[in-house]
């Protein structure tokens, strides 16, 4: 049975592999007709993220010591943040926006998934840009560290897909949940140390600090280039998390990939 | 050797009572029979529905409104699962169900083209391969490179049906599709229908048009409430229509 469950998932993710153009081309399409009738295009995507960084910077930066390398702190931890943001405030709402090609094609539901991924990641390509400026302005010095924070990206951006799906699926079965995401992820900017840093501060600080599983993936990113060293409580808490993730999206895609169709 | 062989085929959903926050809505399906009280309510959309096709055969699916044609060919296509049953298809299939499904309003129909191809399986060969004969078919001209919202409800009609039978499907799975386009277009396309089955296809066609299925089916199952009646050839199903209306 539950062998059956996760044969059935690995079969619809196995899919979707193979139909990469799809996904990749219809995720290029949707960007695309986000931006179409505007004149700066994508690079919009681009601009909010400086304007984002450039507000917290200017605003929060204080002279003293314990705020040192805070440009860099700001622009690392928005733009992980910004692409966890995206993708779960996005997921919640997706298989209900693909109503109309789930009631009519065969695409396995990974399929969307992928897509979401993808356009999260074009999406967060060019706030990329805008950090790389930001870190090469601030004057931080470029080590063997940054593979850490290369490999924390790689540990978010691989945990994303089995959010997608967890997400999706919450959407389609409990409806009121998108707006319950969205606003937790307004308000999670303010409760995860995003801009704020934690300086064992105690009290409600500590408590959004250590309980929020966010701040441990915006950790894995940025404590290599900012502290330069390697935070590996919050690597091995990430990756834990992921798997956890993925084995959960896994038993609700091979339960649910044939049922969803008549739930929305 | 392109068959389709249902047995038994039983198809049966829950009315899933979302968790939500709302004041409950109740929701209603489409059709079928409805069952059970409260949370345990679920509908029974096709039961015991048998027939078996085999290359050249064109069948007629009829019945009233929610007696489960559409749904019947969404299981044929693999969209829903059989609750029960079997299922055998062997061919290639291609569904023409909604015109505007599957179409990016803001990408030009050539790109939809490649786009569709994608979505159904063709490589970018394939598809560049077929690109000008669909073109062509479609007769958009230069409102090809337009995007796809600026077309008429008939041009996408063209469109989607020009695409769905270019890759020359086995089996072509097709809900109604005689509305769209001109008069012109429609000969058109029915001779392409009859083309397709001719060279050993199957073709299942729900439709409500008596004439229509007259003339493109050589076999006809009347769906009722969820329930097949026995397989008729289309002479039988139509002196049986002539019968019941005298």
């Amino acid at each position: 049975m539950l062998l059956a469950t996760i044969k059935s998932a690995l079969e619809d993710i196995g899919s979707a592999l193979r139909m990469r153009r799809v996904w990749v081309a219809l995720a290029q399409e949707t960007i695309g007709d986000q931006h179409r009738r505007t004149a700066l295009g994508p690079l919009w995507l681009l601009l909010n993220y400086l304007a984002f960084a450039g507000t917290f910077i200017f605003v929060f930066q204080r002279g003293d010591s314990s705020m040192a390398n805070y440009p860099a702190y700001v622009a690392v931890g928005l733009l992980v943040w910004f692409y966890i943001m995206e993708v779960l405030t996005q997921s919640v709402t997706l298989f209900v926006r693909e109503e109309s090609f789930i009631k009519g094609t065969t695409l396995p539901l990974t399929v969307y998934v992928m897509r979401l991924f993808m356009q999260s990641v074009i999406r967060a390509g060019y706030a990329l840009v805008g950090c790389a400026a930001i870190l090469a302005l601030s004057g931080i010095g470029v080590s063997a560290m940054w593979g850490w924070s290369l490999l924390g990206l790689v540990v978010v951006l691989a945990t994303a897909p089995a959010a997608i799906l967890i997400f999706a699926f919450l959407g389609v079965y409990f409806p009121d949940s998108q707006f319950i995401v969205s606003n937790l992820m307004r308000i999670g900017m303010f409760l995860t140390p995003v801009f704020w840093t934690y300086d064992n501060a105690g009290g409600v600080r500590h408590i959004f600090y250590y309980w929020n599983p966010f701040t441990y993936f915006l950790e894995i990113v940025r404590v290599p280039i900012i502290a330069g060293d390697v935070p590996s409580r919050s690597f091995l808490l990430c990756v834990g998390l992921g798997l956890a993730l993925w084995a959960f999206a896994l038993l609700l895609l091979g339960r649910l990939r044939k049922q969803v169709v008549f739930a929305i | 050797m392109v068959s389709i062989r249902v047995e038994n085929l039983r198809l049966t959903y829950r009315l899933h009572d979302k968790l939500s926050l709302a004041p409950n809505r109740p929701r209603m399906p489409t059709g079928g029979r409805l069952e059970g009280e409260g949370r345990k309510r679920s509908v029974t959309a096709l039961d015991g529905v048998s027939f078996k096709l085999q290359a050249g055969d064109r069948l007629g699916l009829v019945g009233p409104n929610g007696a489960g044609k559409t749904t019947l060919l969404k299981v044929l296509y693999g969209i829903y699962a059989p609750t029960s049953g079997t299922v055998e298809i062997d061919g290639r299939v291609d569904a023409l169900f909604n015109i505007n499904l599957g179409f990016r309003r803001e990408a030009t129909g050539r790109r939809n083209i490649v786009l569709r191809g994608l979505i159904n399986g063709w490589s970018m060969e394939q598809i560049e391969a077929r690109m000008e004969e669909i073109i062509a078919f479609s007769e958009l001209g230069d409102f090809i490179d337009m995007p796809f919202k600026t077309y008429s409800q008939g041009m996408a009609a063209r469109l989607a049906f020009s695409i769905a039978t270019a890759m020359e499907p086995e089996i072509l799975l097709m809900d109604e599709w005689i509305g769209a386009g001109d008069a012109r277009f429609q000969e058109k396309a029915k001779a392409r229908t009859a083309q397709l089955a001719r060279q050993a296809g199957i073709i299942v066609l729900a439709s409500h048009s008596r004439a229509l299925l007259a003339k493109t089916c050589n076999k006809i199952l009347t769906l009722e409430g969820g329930t097949a009646r026995p397989l008729q050839s289309v002479e039988e199903w139509q002196a049986a229509m002539d019968e019941a209306a005298e």
